[in-house]
């Protein structure tokens, strides 16, 4: 098995598609529009050039000066990035996508301490990207007090994950090395090396590649 | 206990969705849709009861024929296309308490009785559902067999549903003890205690929570 790496890019030099269906150009100009209004009025941590956001996006412009985005950034519909309010008040960013990156549909991230994307991921839909709030300490905490610190998450470049999946991190780091698959609807809860293919809840490791035999390996658990 | 005794108190709090008001001038659209539409089903929808702050984004899904079958109470969230389904509407089946936020694209589905008490939270994607389709007659398709009998589920006080997590419940009763917390994609066929973690598919018991002493204990994997 190899890595075809460029099959999307000729996919989309391909000519414009967007001449396909006349009833596609009213969404995707409202897309084009609010994309632009986006990067016109809201204070991002920083932000590249080429974002798409689909209008249904749900962020709060309160919190987009916690929110870096890179180049190229794709963000499908009902996508939600949220900086959860029980947040330390800082000016660090909480979410970071870098360049390249394609956030699926309705997919999820929500970030108390630090969510990075790193460049060329592919998130697939419905995917929940968290890195605090599945631990006992919250529900049982009033409001303000015990509330758990939560941890830091960090998806590697040429990641892709799955359908649904979900990837957690209650406290420490969790950290997916590079060009990691996660299957769908797995369930992520530590860190993993890279180029695994992840699979199952809890997630394990089902395939690896070995850089130095130069193929991919599999693991039986 | 005082942190337990200090949840039972009732705290008026906001619905989500009017906290950022104001916040993008293009979202008032949507919010005041949002707001118009809770304020439509409130006033014509003939709830068996319903409370204050109804808070209900307009693309839910909920007919108006079965809405005597669901009892709302105050400060009820429901996100986007979350669905309520009901096959009769005789007594409450869908019993929904104060301050409950119904994630998005979330089902409920009832046919005895579903009950989610105070402060439940459901994230997005949640599939709560008492019963089953009937699957025995292989020549027939599904749809023309009808349902189990199935069961009852309640979810307690301060639950934490994950998303993308299935509750089912295809007979007897299903109690999912108060505080407890459902980690994502776990599907739930069995009661927990409370303060259990949950997790896996099938649900296991990962973590539980000692209140008393508030200290951790891993629950044996046999």
């Amino acid at each position: 098995m190899t890595i075809v790496s460029d099959s999307t890019e000729t996919k989309l030099n391909n000519g414009p598609s967007y001449l396909e269906d006349p009833l596609q150009l009213l969404p995707r100009a409202l897309t084009s529009l609010y994309s632009r209004w986006v990067r016109l009025s809201y204070p991002f941590a920083s932000l590249g050039k080429g974002l798409s956001v689909h209008p249904y996006c749900g962020w709060q412009r309160s919190q987009a000066h916690r929110i870096s985005l890179g180049n190229h950034v794709q963000i499908r519909k009902d996508a939600l990035l949220q900086v959860a309010a029980s947040s330390v008040q800082s000016d660090e960013p909480a979410i970071i996508v870098d360049d390249e990156t394609c956030l699926g549909p309705a997919c999820q991230l929500i970030a108390k301490n630090r969510v990075h994307i790193e460049r060329d991921v592919l998130i697939g839909q419905s995917v929940l990207i968290t890195d605090h709030g599945y631990s006992l300490q919250d529900v049982v905490g009033s409001q303000d007090q015990q509330i758990s610190e939560g941890g830091r998450v960090r998806v590697g470049q040429g990641s892709w994950i799955g359908y649904r999946a979900a990837i957690v991190c209650n406290k420490g780091e969790l950290v997916l090395g590079r060009n990691c698959v996660v299957a769908a609807n797995s369930l992520v809860t530590r860190s993993f090396p890279p180029y695994s293919v992840i699979f199952g809840n809890p997630a394990r490791v089902i395939r690896q590649y070995d850089p130095a035999k130069k193929r991919w390996v599999l693991k039986t658990a | 206990m005082s942190s337990d005794a200090a949840r039972n108190m009732t705290v008026p709090q906001k619905n989500e969705a009017s906290r950022a008001l104001f916040d993008d001038p293009l979202r008032l659209l949507p919010q005041s849709m949002t707001k118009l539409f809770s304020f439509w089903v409130r006033a014509t929808y003939p709830f068996d009861s319903i409370g204050t702050h109804l808070s209900m984004h307009h693309s839910t899904r909920l007919n108006r024929r079965v809405t005597p079958g669901i009892r709302l109470g105050n400060f009820v969230t429901f996100k986007k296309d979350a669905w309520l389904n009901l096959w009769e509407t005789q007594g409450p089946k869908i019993i929904i308490d104060d301050n409950c936020c119904i994630g998005a694209r979330s089902v409920i589905s009832a046919q005895n009785r579903i009950h989610i008490e105070r402060d439940v939270r459901l994230e997005a994607s949640v599939l709560i559902q008492d019963h089953n389709h009937a699957y025995e007659d292989v020549q027939k398709p599904i749809r023309d067999q009808g349902l189990t009998p199935g069961g009852t589920i309640r979810i307690e006080r301060g639950c934490y549903i994950g998303q993308g997590v299935a509750i089912v419940c295809p007979q007897g009763e299903l109690v999912l003890g108060h505080h407890c917390v459902v980690m994502p994609n776990s599907v739930v066929l069995k009661g927990a205690p409370p303060y259990s973690l949950l997790s896996g598919n099938p649900a296991r018991i990962v973590e539980q929570l000692d209140p008393s002493q508030s200290g951790i204990q891993s629950a044996c994997a046999s």
